[in-house]
């Protein structure tokens, strides 16, 4: 278990770091390289102008406000787990660095800092997890089961792994971030430092799960994050 | 099994394809956007289980029995594959109704226009409709040797319509250099009379086409030989030098004008205006050009959206104006425009016999919708849905009357 953590903390980091990064772009480049379509496959109505067709595109990209009109409750899920996703992906930013700035014009303290992270955090990963588990539920009937196979379950699985292992540092334990920052100061400068201890157990787990999905996202269906954007510029084309 | 679809697949896949098929993340918002699966039920006519089914067959080469198998669900193809995949390719109109429905914005209408040409090259079905394409493609080749004919055909409506409508100087002209619009029908006189009429008042400087819109190889994906039957037409408009093309109340054939022949042809078609024939008319009623009698239709009146008009090119409002001119009761679909039910008879299923039974099924949510309103009329604006609705008016015991929208105006239209 010793070589296991040890190569988790260490070494794999680097890999998923080259995977997610490397993977992405060829990935983009797979698509780049088939022949596009000579045809417009828009969907009207669109925005008449260009400008309009791109602060349309932006809008629907961040309020789906597409899938909101035909169905709400997917659209209740869908929402949700993304918004959550995006305070989660922002309070993360509180592992590698601070935010010194706000800290500083608010005049919190380490003690007001450490409470508003853990409401915010706590609210944000609620906010990421129950509709992982409405995404998870509606898969297993209906007409959404034949859509279903391993794949959606394992991202499911997987991001509610990372969601779950985040709630255990989060709620039983008192993380000191200086730690985190150390740690992967360490591993960015590869003058490695010794794994935070404040975190508990569910660290080395949590950071596992997370190198995984990294290796894991260029080559699934995750990578509607970058395909999405350019549908729905083609559909308004 | 399927080895030349697979084949054909890999080699015809495009750039947006390519990434549907990585992104779809299988949500199933396109569930109940599919009149096919609304009707039938079967997983194979889900939008997003016809995109799997594809890509499981692309995806092939394992054994079937490794981890990477069980994970992507490509087990060995059997029958059952490719009953699947038959249902999954044909029985689509291609409406794109489920590209609304979808978050993305995916275009199952472009994966089974692509899948319909490979399973060709498998010998799996709609035959008839790629053997019109062909001899679509085959009177560009004869077109001066028929000419005489199609002219003397024409000359006799001319003197007929004439006769009937007490108008000496009614004119069908064809093959007119220097007119201003190449107005390209469908097969069939009717597709011809109610225009020959609202041109004769609008005093429009027209000439009649050689060629028809339509362009079924287009139906079943055949891209290359869909541009050269449309180019017959290009090269028509450039000889005779009008101004403007207009397409009868056709929709795929309006969906090739408007939104793939400036990828085909560019330049070719400079300072050539490309429109339904539905938005000229609508034209002319605007400036004036003709005069309708309000109110020549006063029973209660629907307008389908064709999927080819709306959706795909955005023709909403032309049509309404049109409606609005001549009925007092109008009645709108629910859901509508964008979201309007497909008639379940597009995608050139009309041309194959074998297909009656399933585009009668498929088109039970458009009835359903149609009853709600109470309409006697239907009106619609594409040659398919015309034939379809007239199908599904008798099979459902209807009585409904199909009319086309210039047809209306037409009707009411003062001489």
């Amino acid at each position: 278990m010793e070589l296991l953590a040890f190569v988790f903390y260490y070494i794999t980091p680097y890999i998923a770091v080259v995977v997610f990064f490397g993977g992405l772009a060829y990935r983009v480049y797979r698509w780049w390289k088939k022949p596009p379509v000579a045809a417009h496959l828009s969907l009207f109505p669109r925005p008449q102008s260009r400008l309009g067709r791109l602060l349309d595109t932006l809008v629907d990209m961040f309020t789906l406000k597409g899938l909101f009109r035909v169905n709400k409750p997917l659209w209740l899920g869908g929402f949700i787990m993304h918004l959550g996703l995006l305070f989660v992906l922002v309070g993360h930013i509180r592992a590698f660095t601070d935010f010194y700035f706000l800290w500083k014009l608010l005049g919190w303290g380490k003690e007001e800092q450490y409470l508003f992270s853990a409401i915010a955090g706590t609210t944000a990963g609620t906010l990421f997890t129950i509709p992982l588990f409405y995404l998870l539920a509606r898969r297993l009937s209906g007409a959404v089961k034949w859509l279903s196979v391993p794949e959606d379950f394992f991202a499911l699985i997987l991001l509610i792994s990372i969601a779950l292992t985040g709630f255990h540092m989060r709620l039983l334990h008192h993380v000191e971030v200086e730690e985190l920052h150390r740690f992967f100061a360490g591993l960015a400068s590869f003058r490695w430092q010794p794994p935070p201890t404040s975190t508990g157990s569910s660290f080395i787990y949590h950071f596992a799960f997370a190198q995984l999905l990294m290796v894991y996202f260029p080559f699934s269906k995750f990578t509607h994050t970058i395909g999405s954007v350019l549908s729905k510029m083609v559909a308004r084309s | 099994m399927l080895t030349k679809f697979i084949e054909t697949m890999r080699q015809r896949i495009s750039r947006p394809l390519q990434y549907y098929a990585d992104i779809c993340v299988r949500c199933g918002a396109c569930v109940e956007a599919c009149h096919f699966y609304v009707a039938s039920g079967n997983p194979a006519h889900i939008p997003a289980y016809r995109m799997m089914l594809v890509k499981k067959l692309l995806q092939q080469g394992g054994n079937g029995r490794g981890i990477l198998d069980w994970y992507r669900e490509t087990g060995r193809i059997d029958d059952q594959t490719v009953t699947e995949i038959r249902h999954a390719l044909w029985e689509c109109t291609g409406c794109r109704r489920c590209a609304v429905f979808c978050p993305f914005h995916l275009d199952t209408g472009l994966l089974v226009n692509t899948g319909r040409y490979a399973l060709l090259q498998e010998g799996l079905g709609m035959e008839m409709t790629a053997e019109i394409g062909n001899a679509e493609l085959s009177k560009g080749e004869i077109v001066d040797a028929l000419k005489e004919f199609y002219v003397e055909q024409v000359r006799e409506l001319e003197g007929r319509l004439r006769e009937e409508w007490g108008v000496p100087d009614l004119r069908i002209p064809v093959d007119q250099a220097g007119a201003r619009v190449l107005y390209v029908p469908v097969v069939g006189e009717h597709a011809i009379i109610p225009l020959a009429k609202i041109f004769h008042a609008a005093k429009e400087n027209w000439t009649l086409s050689l060629f028809t819109a339509t362009n079924h190889s287009y139906f079943v994906g055949d891209i290359p030989k869909a541009k050269q039957v449309a180019h017959w037409i290009v090269d028509e408009a450039r000889r005779l030098g009008v101004q403007v093309i207009a397409y009868a109340e056709c929709g795929h054939a309006t969906r090739t004008l408007l939104q793939y022949f400036d990828h085909w042809f560019g330049e070719e078609l400079a300072g050539i205006q490309r429109m339904s024939v539905v938005q000229l008319v609508a034209q002319y009623l605007a400036e004036g050009r003709i005069r309708v009698r309000p109110g020549t239709f006063t029973m209660p009146l629907t307008y389908h959206d064709p999927c080819n008009l709306g959706r795909n090119a955005g023709i909403y409002e032309e049509p309404r104006a049109l409606i609005r001119a001549v009925a007092t009761d109008f009645r709108e679909l629910t859901p509508g425009r964008e979201l309007n039910w497909c008639c379940g008879g597009g995608g050139g299923m009309i041309a194959e016999p074998d297909m009656l039974e399933v585009r009668i099924k498929a088109g039970r949510p458009k009835v359903e919708q149609i009853q709600r309103t109470g309409a006697r009329v239907v009106v619609t604006a594409c040659e398919n849905c015309k034939t379809q609705l007239a199908d599904l008016s008798e099979r459902y015991g209807l009585g409904w009357e199909i009319k086309g929208a210039v047809d209306i105006v037409a009707d009411a239209l003062v001489m």
